[in-house]
């Protein structure tokens, strides 16, 4: 099953991600700067900030969808655009649910990036769509259409698609937000299956708890980069002050200490380090 | 009623109406579905009015010869929606204002020309409005080779245009040639209302690439039923509308649009009456 999903080979002393003085802006507005950092394969890296930090922002520098406007961005020693290995799932609010696609539908969709023009699935390509939907155990709704799913089984169907594309770099853009706890959990499972296969994850999220629980790594952005590192190294109270400023506040709790960020609620340790 | 149904095909101009009324209802639906699911509704009926300069100087320049009109209306709803790529793509304007500044100016372009052949007058409002009954055999042969040529496309480029309809960040992560995509839509689009321009004329066109789509999907959840649908209540209502026109002596390319309209708000109605929706 292994060999199905990565068709890609990739020289194995280059990082996944490596970015060098990284810049991106909207109309002259500086919405990333001077973004370096390296992020060897396989790794699970939350990415946390606050909102307008540009979380999303740097997702797209990423797949290639905006240009830089200073730096470079490789994505296993090439340019993003020569790569189909590249998986960004969208926030759920940015899908139009009442499209007459199925589940099915979307996830075979994966593959048309390896099909090329004028060509039409084959049984291959049905067969890896079918795994798919079974790896993150969506075969039973397959013909179902988008819009009668739960959130998440929507970012399970997401997540599918990118299999199926045979991505072993995944962009996720607040996959949890809004969806109940034991769906969040399932998620955190199915990528917990895909550590084997040596796909990177990149996993936006408002939730420091949940970064530090989950993540081998943790990316601490403000527009810039304030930290990069094991989830001890970064949730720090001089780390979280700066990329937070001052609208943290910290709170004693049996578990240490707790801080909350400013999107309300969202908190993470602080103290003691927690495992990752 | 066989009756009712039989007599008007006694008219040659009758047949030829009734069969380009449902070829161009198929197309327009088809190439609408993607209009409708993009919510490009608005640049449909731009193009439509856009093509009038073009209609103008092709009658100027020909003396009225159809398949020149044809070709003269094509190369002006190109040229506008090369305009309005072209305008939008930068980002400094929204599309839908480069749409309204291309738009408003062709269409008055043509109206300056039309004013100043005045004598021409008459027979170019049969492209505002339409002129189903005076097709000749060429033209329909013409509206059938154009519009098979438009299936065809829809059908080789389908998983490409459903990719960067449903989702345009993954149609860029999979590095399908977006642009390109984007521009034989349009292209596409400005083909259906070409040949539609007969049938139901450069001011309603809009109708036959959004209201059959529209129909069709508060009726099903796949889009190549959708499609299916469309096509079908479009063929239908075009020869519906027809047979309305000549019975009841109402100008055609209204009759069909009416049809169409009506079909929808049926459809409505009943979705509506069944709530909650299900699938």
């Amino acid at each position: 099953m292994k060999s199905v999903f990565n068709q890609h080979s990739h020289p194995s002393d280059q990082p996944a991600v490596a970015l060098t003085g990284l810049a991106v802006s909207y109309n002259g507005e500086p919405a990333l700067e001077s973004i370096s950092l390296q992020i060897p394969p396989g790794l699970r890296v939350a990415v946390v900030g606050p909102n307008g930090a540009g979380k999303s922002t740097l997702f797209k520098a990423l797949a290639g969808l905006l240009r830089p406007a200073a730096g470079k961005v490789r994505i296993h020693g090439h340019a993003p655009a020569q790569h189909l290995c590249l998986a960004y799932v969208p926030q759920a609010s940015q899908v139009d649910w009442n499209f007459p696609v199925s589940l099915r539908d979307v996830v075979l969709m994966g593959r048309s990036g390896q099909l090329g023009l004028l060509r039409w699935p084959a049984a291959a390509d049905q067969r890896l769509v079918d795994e798919s939907l079974a790896r993150v155990q969506l075969s039973r709704l397959a013909k179902r259409q988008i819009g009668q799913l739960s959130g998440g089984q929507r970012q399970r169907m997401f997540i599918a698609r990118a299999l199926a594309q045979g991505a072993d770099l995944l962009l996720l853009d607040e996959p949890l937000a809004g969806l109940d706890l034991p769906s969040q959990e399932q998620i955190l499972k199915i990528l917990d299956e895909l550590r084997g296969q040596h796909i990177t994850v990149l996993f936006a999220t408002h939730d420091l708890q949940l970064a530090s629980e989950h993540f081998d790594r943790i990316l601490l952005l403000n527009r810039r980069l304030v930290a990069y590192g094991t989830p001890g190294e970064v949730l720090t109270a001089e780390h979280l002050t700066a990329a937070y400023g001052g609208h943290m506040q910290a709170i004693d709790t049996d578990q240490g200490r707790l801080l909350l960020g400013d999107s309300g609620g969202h908190a993470g340790h602080e103290g003691e380090p927690p495992h990752a | 009623m066989l009756e009712w149904l039989l007599e008007p095909l006694a008219f040659d101009f009758m047949q030829r109406g009734l069969l380009a009324a449902a070829l161009v209802g198929v197309v327009c639906a088809v190439v609408g579905c993607y209009i409708v699911l993009r919510g490009m509704a608005f640049l449909g009926d731009a193009l439509a009015h856009a093509i009038l300069p073009g209609v103008a100087l092709g009658y100027l320049a020909s003396g009225g010869q159809r398949g020149a009109m044809f070709w003269w209306a094509l190369a002006a709803a190109v040229a506008s929606s090369l305009g309005i790529g072209a305008l939008s793509r930068d980002g400094r304007l929204k599309q839908d204002t480069a749409i309204g500044i291309v738009f408003a100016g062709m269409f008055a372009l043509g109206v300056a020309l039309i004013s100043t052949a005045r004598s021409y007058a008459v027979d170019l409002s049969h492209f505002l409005f339409g002129n189903i009954l005076g097709l000749t055999t060429q033209d329909l042969w013409l509206t059938f080779g154009v519009g098979l040529a438009v299936l065809l496309t829809v059908f080789v480029f389908y998983k490409e245009f459903l990719v960067l309809a449903f989702d345009p960040m993954l149609a860029a992560t999979l590095r399908l040639p977006a642009r390109f995509l984007e521009t034989l839509l349009s292209l596409l689009t400005a083909v259906a209302i070409v040949v539609s321009l007969q049938t139901v004329g450069v001011a309603l066109v809009v109708a036959m690439l959004v209201t059959p789509a529209a129909t069709a999907m508060l009726l099903t959840r796949s889009l190549p039923r959708m499609m299916l649908l469309a096509a079908l209540i479009a063929a239908a209502s075009g020869a519906l509308g027809l047979y309305i026109s000549f019975y009841f002596n109402v100008a055609s390319g209204a009759a069909i649009v009416l049809t169409c309209t009506a079909v929808f708000a049926l459809v409505w109605l009943w979705r509506q009456a069944r709530r909650p929706v299900k699938g």
